[in-house]
């Protein structure tokens, strides 16, 4: 690793510490509790992992591309992982929405059903 | 800071719904703008195809030496395509009408007939006698049938999603917007290969 | 204080706050993820421009070599315009839209934290660069051939291909969210002509980003193909044509800059009506004019290549030309805005001032720029490098801190500290004037951008040693700006919902809202929903559905109001 890859290291994991600092911090600000509920008729989609794990899937496909050797189509140890966690991101993402096409469909209320 | 509520009034709106559905469903705005930003990728794709076109003198634009196109392939490919947009339309107008066993049989004669286009594209892509390093002609040749397969296959991929859907039941005629966002994409990806055959093996 | 606080302050859900982040799709929380991440990012490439600006101050290599110092200036420009200020618009846009439509979220929660997570990822993917061995070392504009495969064998600049194309995609799945909120989720009774400016400039944002970066995207693979499978695009050598690579990048390139600058101009037509007590003058006018900017966009995108010889001169200059046209008005719009106003210079204003002073300068030298005589002598100088940075940072970065200014009360609860935004203000302005102004001298007397090194004898030094003194001002001045943020949030001055006393919704709840924002809205019947509620016909107490018949949809001018006492 060169000098300037180590510098700029040592200054992203200082911008980490101080924003973690900063995270910590404005985590205590305001009374702790239950989510106040929505009106009626407002559904709130839920929290998701799928994200993320998409995200993490997308750059590994991608950096199997960068780091690719010569003579291969891409770097079978990035872009395997890669495509598998992409797969299963996607069938998450998928059941994911079948399931709340079906608490749209038999629930109180009537939704555009664009939870997505 | 003294925490006023609002005091009842006769003008005052109602709990926040999302709006009424009026007008096209959420969820096909978003496909249609997608579909806008693809159009708009092929069109760069498209750009390069010309670009390289028109830097060689008249008449000499065609596949390196040793290579060939499969014009008669290429049509048929365009047949196979057209007609499973034409399948893909059928299903739709079934669930519309509420008819999940129609549509199951429609999207999978869909599904069939794009896979069966991919298998094609790939035979053909095995009997050129060129590559992508085969000069412009053969970058271009390959970047934009290439893209236009990958998205052909992902549309594949939406049809089996929606086949495995409407055979569980999840479908109804007034809950179907998947299958009509599907069927957009799938609707787009045919009118790209039109312009790419049209593009690649008459505008020559 | 008039308020209308329509339930006691939200608290956050605190099961671990890693998790809630990690897996958070409430707009708000995305918004706040995206802000923070761009200025993770600003300063790293801030840091970068300290190191040009070092090395450049006097003669002589002293701290980096040839290929470092090109690292530094490719890794600096695609930095700040992609992973900062692009993402920090965004991160307003995902917070304050939905809450200025009265909607409960964006159209597509997932999707939009799926945006938000490329961003780091992608970034990390371009910075990454520098630890195999270099990152990217082109230029942010990449041109052919320089980047292909003979010459730039790097896989820092693979690297930046591909990171770019992940962030690219992140841009153009929030531009469909952006589309589809505005379209599809506006509060009853919020026609398109009753958004408020901020919302119409992110409107047309999004459909510049759905039209022109999958160009980019376009041109990124044909690159990566170039450069990795012996492609032919750009390689003359093999029959490919470099120059087609600057036509596929600037005609993502130049929408680009618009995509930068009209949120920004959205954020300034948002703080000059509030603290200048008055409506914003000739909204619909602004509407067109920010309409006409994004279309004329797409026509101009060969102004950055008149010097190839490639290109229809007259064409391209008229259209540049004419671009200044609509920019034109809104810049009377902003200025018959404070005309008779009962100005109020809080640090959010003064940054709005600030902004339409540099980003004059900066669009005036844009319009010299389009002449081809006169940029034929000075393409590739200095006097693009301070064009564009008063374009950049005299527009949109001003109108990012005063977004930041404005907005933290409604995000946090606090006001940040008035006399340290003040501080951040002067020694910020100064020096961003200090270190660019003498940039349009340097251009003339042609120097030319992206080198290391000059002649001692060319005349130069003096210029680029003040420039350097400025440069660090600016990094000075973020100093007192990290104390204040750092502060308040420790124990800064709580606020309610609405301690500037504003016209649109997101100050009709609270601050900071509850996860689905509103438990109820206001009537809304103009573009300043929240002025009608709170003042009436002038008269507090007056109940607001009387002003239904007599809907004003056109403010009388010289609507003044009461200056409140907290307002410093």
């Amino acid at each position: 690793m060169t000098d300037a890859a180590f510098g700029f290291l040592l200054l992203g994991i200082a911008m980490l510490v101080v924003l973690g600092i900063v995270f910590a911090i404005a985590s205590r600000g305001g009374p702790r509790g239950e989510h106040p509920k929505p009106p009626a008729g407002v559904h709130m989609p839920n929290p998701s992992f799928l994200p993320v794990v998409f995200s993490v899937a997308a750059t590994l496909i991608g950096a199997g591309l960068a780091f690719r050797r010569e003579e291969e189509l891409a770097n079978p140890f990035l872009m395997i992982p890669g495509l598998v966690l992409l797969v299963l991101a996607a069938i998450g993402w998928v059941r994911a929405a079948n399931h709340e096409w079906r608490e749209v469909e038999h629930g109180a209320h009537h939704d555009d059903g664009a939870s997505h | 800071m003294s925490a006023q509520s609002m005091p009842a009034r006769p003008a005052e709106q109602p709990h926040p719904k999302v709006p009424h559905q009026q007008g096209m469903p959420t969820a096909l705005v978003g496909m249609l703008l997608f579909i806008a930003s693809e159009v708009m990728f092929f069109g760069g794709l498209f750009a390069t195809y010309f670009n390289a076109r028109a830097a060689v003198p008249a008449g000499t634009w065609e596949p390196p030496p040793g290579g060939h196109l499969d014009l008669p392939l290429a049509a048929v490919l365009t047949v196979i395509l057209v007609a499973s947009s034409f399948t893909m339309q059928f299903g739709v107008w079934a669930i519309r009408r509420g008819d999940t066993g129609k549509l199951k049989l429609w999207t999978g004669i869909t599904l069939a007939l794009g896979v069966l286009f991919l298998i094609g594209q790939l035979y053909d892509y095995s009997m050129l006698g060129f590559g992508i390093a085969d000069g412009p002609f053969g970058t271009t040749f390959y970047t934009l049938t290439g893209f236009h397969g990958a998205h052909v296959f992902g549309g594949a991929v939406g049809l089996a999603i929606i086949l495995a859907r409407a055979m569980r039941g999840q479908f109804s005629a007034r809950n179907h917007v998947a299958v009509e966002a599907v069927s957009m994409y799938w609707h787009f990806v045919d009118v790209v290969w039109i312009a790419v055959f049209t593009t690649i093996y008459f505008l020559r | 204080m008039a308020t209308t606080t329509l339930e006691p302050r939200a608290g956050t859900y605190r099961q671990s706050w890693v998790l809630d982040w990690l897996t958070t799709v409430d707009h708000k929380k995305i918004g706040i993820l995206y802000i923070l991440n761009s200025f993770l990012f600003f300063f790293a490439a801030g840091i970068l421009a300290l190191l040009i600006r070092a090395e450049l101050a006097v003669p002589g290599l002293q701290f980096t070599d040839y290929d470092t110092y090109n690292q530094a200036f490719t890794m600096h420009g695609t930095i700040m315009i992609f992973l900062f200020i692009v993402p920090v618009l965004a991160g307003f846009g995902n917070y304050i839209v939905p809450l200025q439509l009265g909607a409960p979220d964006m159209a597509f929660p997932r999707i939009n934290a799926l945006s938000f997570w490329l961003l780091p990822l992608g970034g990390g993917l371009i910075f990454s660069g520098y630890l195999f061995g270099g990152a990217a070392a082109e230029g942010w504009t990449m041109y052919t051939p320089l980047s292909n495969a003979p010459y730039a064998r790097n896989v820092g600049t693979d690297l930046w291909i591909i990171g770019l194309t992940l962030v690219g995609t992140a841009s153009i799945l929030g531009a469909v969210n952006f589309i589809a909120t505005i379209f599809k989720m506006r509060a009853p009774g919020m026609t398109l002509f009753r958004m408020p400016i901020f919302v119409w400039t992110i409107l047309v944002t999004a459909t510049l980003i759905l039209l022109a970066t999958p160009v980019l995207t376009a041109g990124l693979i044909a690159l990566f193909i170039d450069r990795n499978y012996g492609g032919s695009f750009f390689d003359p050598s093999v029959g490919g044509n470099p120059i087609l690579w600057q036509h596929i990048f600037w005609f993502f390139g130049h929408p680009e800059v618009y995509i930068v600058i009209l949120p920004a101009m959205g954020v300034v037509s948002e703080v000059l009506p509030v603290f200048s007590r008055k409506p914003l003058f000739g909204y619909k006018a602004f509407v067109f004019a920010t309409i006409a900017i994004g279309l004329l966009s797409f026509s101009v995108w060969a102004h950055h290549m008149f010097t190839t010889g490639a290109v229809f001169l007259p064409f391209f200059a008229f259209m540049t030309t004419l671009i200044a046209i609509p920019t034109g008005v809104k810049m009377f719009n902003w200025l018959g805005t404070l005309w008779r106003g009962k100005l109020m210079l809080t640090t959010p204003m003064l940054f709005a001032l600030g902004f339409l002073s540099m980003f004059l300068i900066g669009g005036i030298s844009g319009v010299m720029l389009g002449q081809p005589p006169f940029d034929f002598h000075v393409q590739d100088t200095y006097f693009v490098v301070a064009h564009l940075h008063y374009v950049f940072f005299g527009g949109s970065v001003f109108g990012v801190f005063a977004a930041t200014y404005y907005w933290f009360p409604k995000m946090t609860g606090r006001r940040l500290n008035e006399p340290l935004g003040k501080i951040h203000f002067w020694i910020h302005f100064i020096g961003f004037n200090l270190a660019f102004f003498p940039m349009h001298q340097l251009g003339l007397d042609g120097m030319p951008r992206r080198i290391a090194d000059y002649d001692p004898n060319a005349g130069w030094t003096l210029l680029n040693f003040v420039s350097t003194i400025g440069a660090f001002m600016i990094a000075v001045s973020i100093i007192p700006f990290l104390i204040n943020v750092v502060a308040t949030f420790i124990n800064g001055e709580r606020v309610g919902d609405d301690p500037w006393e504003a016209n649109t919704l997101e100050w009709a709840t609270s601050s900071p809202p509850p996860p689905h924002n509103f438990d109820r809205l206001p009537p809304i019947h103009s573009e300043r929903p929240l002025f009608f509620l709170t003042h009436g016909h002038g008269h507090p107490a007056e109940r607001p559905e009387d002003l239904v018949e007599e809907e004003l949809v056109d403010e009388k001018p010289g609507d003044i109001e009461e200056r409140p006492e907290d307002l410093v």
